[in-house]
């Protein structure tokens, strides 16, 4: 029996894409036919449930009960993935969350495999989150994600800074998510569809749409350079093992 | 499969190879053969291309997205209708980068449009760079080198390496008195029109006819080897 991943995608200011990395990555396990399930704790707006309604629940992670719906579900829902989109704001605090009710321990012990993807903004003051989170987080698969995808102009930090935090957590990878064409990510968004159903020219309910070839064009391959970037951080590995690996583990 | 319809680009980076006057012969020899024809011209300026073809010239640009769906979406529409693209040196960079993020060629052919691209040789690096990078980046199209005698008898082949099979789409020199006529806009090669141009001397008339029947033959060739290179295709991916 694989055990089950929880990735939780968040950051601590408001507008650096969060939904659009929970988005593609939904995308990217449906790929990879591993059973996703998501969590969107945007109550009671909830974006992410807007791209993927089947698959998401909108939930509020400070709540016990919602807590218990995410956390004791764990290994008895069918979904192999869990993805928490976590409100702008609340990834430390969810982190501190998860300390308490001993989900970290688990993870540790190796029984759940938990990542997080840390989203981070242009500018220089979000990072010192990674220095609040990475108190907490020990061992956890860490993602540092540059989300490049609405903005033009290049990330003006430090290098110096950079490193000094990115060193904090230890095996933490980075991530960086490419510039969409602005007119591609608004269709996109009128749509409200997944990304991999408007490049497929789908409709919500998988009928047949009549999107711009183009725009189709530019979500593909930007899709592919995402993907792209999980590949190389070898995500599906991550969350489910293949048989060969355990395995060798064994062996080792 | 099999083509319903094609797109044929004319490119090349250098100015003045006679890119226009190939895209205004193609789209007379598809409108010869019954074809509805749509001519796409992508070069700053002059306009040259809507001069001798105003019902079927769309003047495009793909400088911003709007102009690229503009022009992309026109072209894998579906409707039965041969396209022509006279692609300007200037956007030759930018249309081919664009093509190749935007997947243009296999949309095309999913949509069974064929897609060949016509490029005029010339022994300059610059053009020997791009059409290697051509042919790399796009196994799926047919590309086709021309030999545009006019410009000299040197034909390159050493520089521009070949398909098996696929030999040079040549465009023989006409006799430098006769090209007065077919560059002075109105001029149409479709042969009733061409008939009619009173202000055509008979042996000028004769003589255009005869340059016309022999690139029309090498462009019969082309047509088949666009459709030869869909049935290979078909072999080989098992569609």
């Amino acid at each position: 029996m694989a055990k089950p991943a929880v990735i939780l995608v968040g950051a601590d200011k408001g507008g650096v894409g969060k939904t659009t990395v929970a988005r593609t990555l939904i995308d990217y396990f449906g790929a990879h036919q591993t059973p996703t399930r998501a969590f969107d704790t945007e109550s009671p707006r909830g974006t992410l449930k807007r791209f993927h309604p089947e698959l998401t629940e909108v939930v509020d992670v400070t709540s016990v009960s919602d807590q218990m719906k995410i956390f004791d579900t764990l290994g008895s829902a069918d979904a192999k993935v869990t993805v928490i989109d976590v409100r702008a704001g609340l990834l430390s605090s969810t982190l501190q969350a998860l300390t308490d009710i001993g989900f970290l321990e688990s993870a540790k012990k190796g029984q759940i495999t938990f990542a997080v993807f840390h989203i981070l903004g242009p500018s220089i003051a979000s990072l010192e989150e990674i220095a609040e989170t990475a108190r907490v987080m020990g061992d956890a698969n860490y993602f540092l994600v540059k989300n490049f995808i609405n903005n033009t102009t290049f990330f003006d930090w430090d290098p110096a800074t950079y490193n000094a935090y990115f060193k904090r957590i230890k095996g933490a990878e980075e991530i960086s998510i490419p510039k969409l064409n602005e007119m591609a990510y608004e269709q996109v968004e009128v749509a409200s569809v997944p990304f991999v159903s408007f490049v497929g020219n789908k409709g919500a309910k998988n009928e047949a749409a009549n999107y711009s070839f183009v725009l189709r064009g530019y979500v593909r391959h930007w899709l592919g350079n995402v993907w792209g970037e999980y590949d190389r951080v070898k995500l599906v590995d991550l969350v489910a093992p293949k048989m060969e690996s355990n395995v060798r583990q064994a062996a080792g | 499969m099999s083509f319903r319809s094609s797109i044929t680009i004319v490119a090349s980076p250098r100015p003045r190879v006679g890119k226009t006057l190939l895209a205004r012969l193609l789209a007379d020899f598809h409108q010869q053969q019954g074809r509805i024809v749509a001519t796409f011209d992508l070069n700053a300026g002059d306009k040259t291309l809507e001069h001798f073809l105003p019902e079927q010239t769309t003047t495009a640009s793909i400088r911003d997205i709007g102009g690229q769906i503009a022009l992309f979406d026109r072209l894998v529409a579906d409707e039965d209708t041969t396209k022509i693209i006279d692609l300007g040196h200037e956007s030759f960079e930018s249309f081919f980068a664009v093509t190749h993020q935007i997947g243009f060629i296999e949309e095309a052919r999913s949509r069974s449009i064929g897609v060949a691209i016509l490029f005029t040789m010339t022994p300059d690096k610059t053009s020997v760079d791009a059409y290697r990078n051509l042919r790399t980046r796009f196994s799926h199209a047919t590309l086709a080198p021309v030999h545009n005698e006019m410009l000299g008898p040197a034909q390159h082949r050493d520089k521009y390496p070949l398909a098996s099979g696929s030999p040079v789409v040549r465009i023989p020199v006409l006799a430098p008195g006769l090209r007065r006529y077919i560059e002075t806009p109105p001029f149409s090669f479709a042969n009733s029109q061409l008939a009619d141009a009173v202000d055509v001397p008979v042996s000028a008339h004769a003589e255009i006819q005869r340059w016309l029947r022999r690139i029309y033959l090498e462009f019969r060739e082309l047509d088949l080897r666009i459709l030869l290179a869909d049935l290979t295709s078909s072999i080989r991916f098992g569609y």
